[in-house]
């Protein structure tokens, strides 16, 4: 039986263990099976592995930027709405542990032209080597500072009567009724800010090209959307898995100014100035609250616009955070915060949405940082602040190897004058203009 | 309470029949934020004003929420049994402070004559349970079990 099993084996043309035909071409070395990769649609760890692997290949993959952000933002899911500007007790740690985020206080220093203004936290030297004009040297009787070389001298009381003219015609010469309740924002300090921003920023774009260039948006719609940490889902029918925390940011500055080219860095790269706060407890206990919407990604402009780039934002607070309501509850400290957290917020949101509409996302870090400025006012006290977005890679796998973080420097709020009397305004404060002036004359090296 | 109207007094209520119950929080609350079952019938004003005059204590934010009681047990008569509703409090505190619920139940240091009685109570209980569990020679098989 077994002689007959073996013979069975041994037929012709059959090629036994050792024996090769001779004169057969070499069998070629490719594989012979598919290679052993984790199912796409079990239920295991590797296999939501590779499904996300390959949800990542096709945003890699995909040819224009609309298509990566349809994609980035197609699976909706409840997430955490985050206001700019909001009543919650020190929000500005909870925003800057949700953007990894940095706040250093005072103004960067900005390169070269060292020159030392009289000012507090405030106003700090404006850019440009030697041969650069203009924001340099405001009228003589003025300030102490030199004159810089041939270009003309920026002129403080030309800027500071454009000022005050727009500041008596809203609320001084115009006449309006009294305003309806809790809206005293709108009717006079919204028009006042929107007056003062075009006018100055006519008045210098003879000075500075880019501001020529530029597009200036009347409350535009900023908004963005990712992901940082991991939480495990409590109810429904997803409950015990292991998601990302998501966030929105749908925020809607007064005004806005788009240049075609963007502002140059402030700092390397892998800078670090400081430490983000850590904070252990949910983002719903600052209160933060979800819904589940359109998850957006928009910086006040559609992809296709050449001015993709951020320049400054102006922010006005509503009526609901006046400081008379702090003082008058005693939350003193909690003034600031909402100057910080306004910034933080709103800046993070649109130079993150810049960067994405330069096709950057989690997955593809920032090559070159992303710089933007923004003004928080409530009318009279103004803050400054400038952010600069280092990295975007905030997902609780790709924040594990990142040293990078995002930097934002700002000011405490400072008036801009003290009170309006009869067609007169009382205690103007230059540095706060100045610093300002600073902020639009703003621009990269070469332009 | 009585209606106000445009001109009338300040509504003050001295020693309120009110009582706030400060709790251990469920989940993990912020340092500063302390969790009370209130009345459902206090608002957000009146629990600041009770800490804040009763208590001296500085209050910067409150918000409130009711917690449903089920309605799903039954009784012997096979009645629904409702557990009541209450109001839960989340109160942040003022001026940097924080709070932590204490441990109301801490372990006691014990001395050594309790120690020892623990001791001699575990070797008891253990001689007990052998003298019942029978010979361990044959293997867990009752004695009754047998020729």
């Amino acid at each position: 039986m077994a002689a007959l099993g073996a013979r069975r084996l041994l037929r012709p043309g059959r090629r036994w263990f050792s024996e090769t035909t001779p004169g057969d071409p070499s069998p070629t070395p490719g594989p012979l099976y598919p290679p052993v990769v984790a199912s796409v649609t079990a239920k295991s760890k590797a296999a939501k592995w590779r499904r996300q692997e390959r949800f990542k290949e096709r945003v890699h993959a995909a040819a224009t930027v609309e298509e990566k952000l349809r994609l980035y933002g197609k699976l909706q899911r409840p997430k955490y709405m985050v206001y700019p500007q909001t009543f919650a007790l020190n929000a500005d740690r909870w925003y800057r542990s949700f953007t990894k985020t940095v706040f250093v206080p005072g103004m960067p220093p900005r390169a070269a032209a060292a020159k030392a203004p009289v000012a507090e936290a405030g106003a700090t030297p404006e850019a440009g080597g030697a041969p650069e004009p203009g924001a340099e040297a405001p009228g003589a009787a003025k300030t102490p500072e030199p004159a810089a070389g041939a270009e003309p001298c920026l002129d403080m009381g030309d800027l500071r009567s454009l000022t005050c003219d727009a500041l008596l015609q809203e609320s001084f010469y115009q006449n309006k009724k009294r305003p309806f309740l809790y809206r005293d924002q709108d009717h006079t300090p919204g028009p006042f800010l929107t007056q003062l921003v075009s006018t100055l920023a006519a008045f210098l774009s003879g000075r500075n090209p880019l501001l020529a260039a530029s597009s200036l948006d009347l409350k535009p719609e900023v908004n963005y959307y990712w992901h940082h940490g991991e939480e495990v889902v409590v109810h429904g029918h997803r409950k015990g898995r292991v998601d990302p925390v998501r966030f929105q940011i749908d925020d809607n500055p007064h005004l806005q100014i788009r240049v075609p080219k963007q502002l140059p860095e402030v700092v390397p790269l892998e800078s670090d100035l400081g430490d983000v706060p850590i904070i252990d407890h949910k983002p719903s206990k600052l209160p933060l609250f979800k819904k589940q919407y359109e998850n957006k990604v928009f910086i006040g402009s559609k992809v296709a616009d050449p001015c993709c780039y951020g320049h400054t934002q102006f922010h006005l607070l509503p009526d609901r955070l006046k400081r008379e309501r702090f003082i008058r509850e005693r939350l003193e400290d909690q003034i600031e915060v909402v100057y910080r957290s306004n910034g933080i917020a709103s800046l993070f949101a649109w130079t993150a949405a810049q960067a994405m509409y330069q096709g950057f996302w989690n997955e593809a870090d920032v090559t070159r940082p992303f710089v933007s400025q923004a003004v928080v006012t409530d009318g009279k006290y103004f803050a400054f602040f400038c952010y600069q977005l280092n990295t975007l890679a905030l997902t609780a796998e790709s924040i594990k190897n990142n040293p990078r973080k995002n930097i934002c420097w700002g000011t405490d709020s400072k008036p801009l004058y003290d009170v309006v009397e009869d067609g007169n305004v009382k205690g103007f404060n230059d540095e706060v203009l100045l610093q300002l002036v600073h902020f639009l004359l703003n621009r990269p090296k070469e332009f | 309470y009585p209606l106000f109207q445009r001109g009338g007094p300040q509504l003050r209520i001295f020693r309120p029949n009110f009582f706030m119950l400060a709790v251990r929080p469920g989940v993990p609350q912020p340092e500063d934020t302390v969790q009370f079952r209130v009345s459902m019938e206090m608002t957000k004003v009146d629990i600041r004003n009770y800490l804040e005059r009763i208590y001296n204590v500085p209050v910067a934010a409150v918000r409130t929420r009711i917690q449903y009681g089920a309605n799903n047990k039954r009784n012997h008569r096979n009645q629904r049994v409702k557990k009541p509703d209450y109001k839960v409090a989340y109160v942040q505190l003022g001026q940097g402070q924080t709070f932590q619920f204490p441990n109301l139940f801490p372990e006691k240091e014990q001395d050594t004559e309790t120690r020892s009685f623990d001791d001699f109570k575990d070797k008891y209980m253990e001689k007990e349970k052998q003298k019942q569990e029978g010979d361990p020679r044959r293997g867990g098989v009752p004695d009754w079990f047998g020729l």
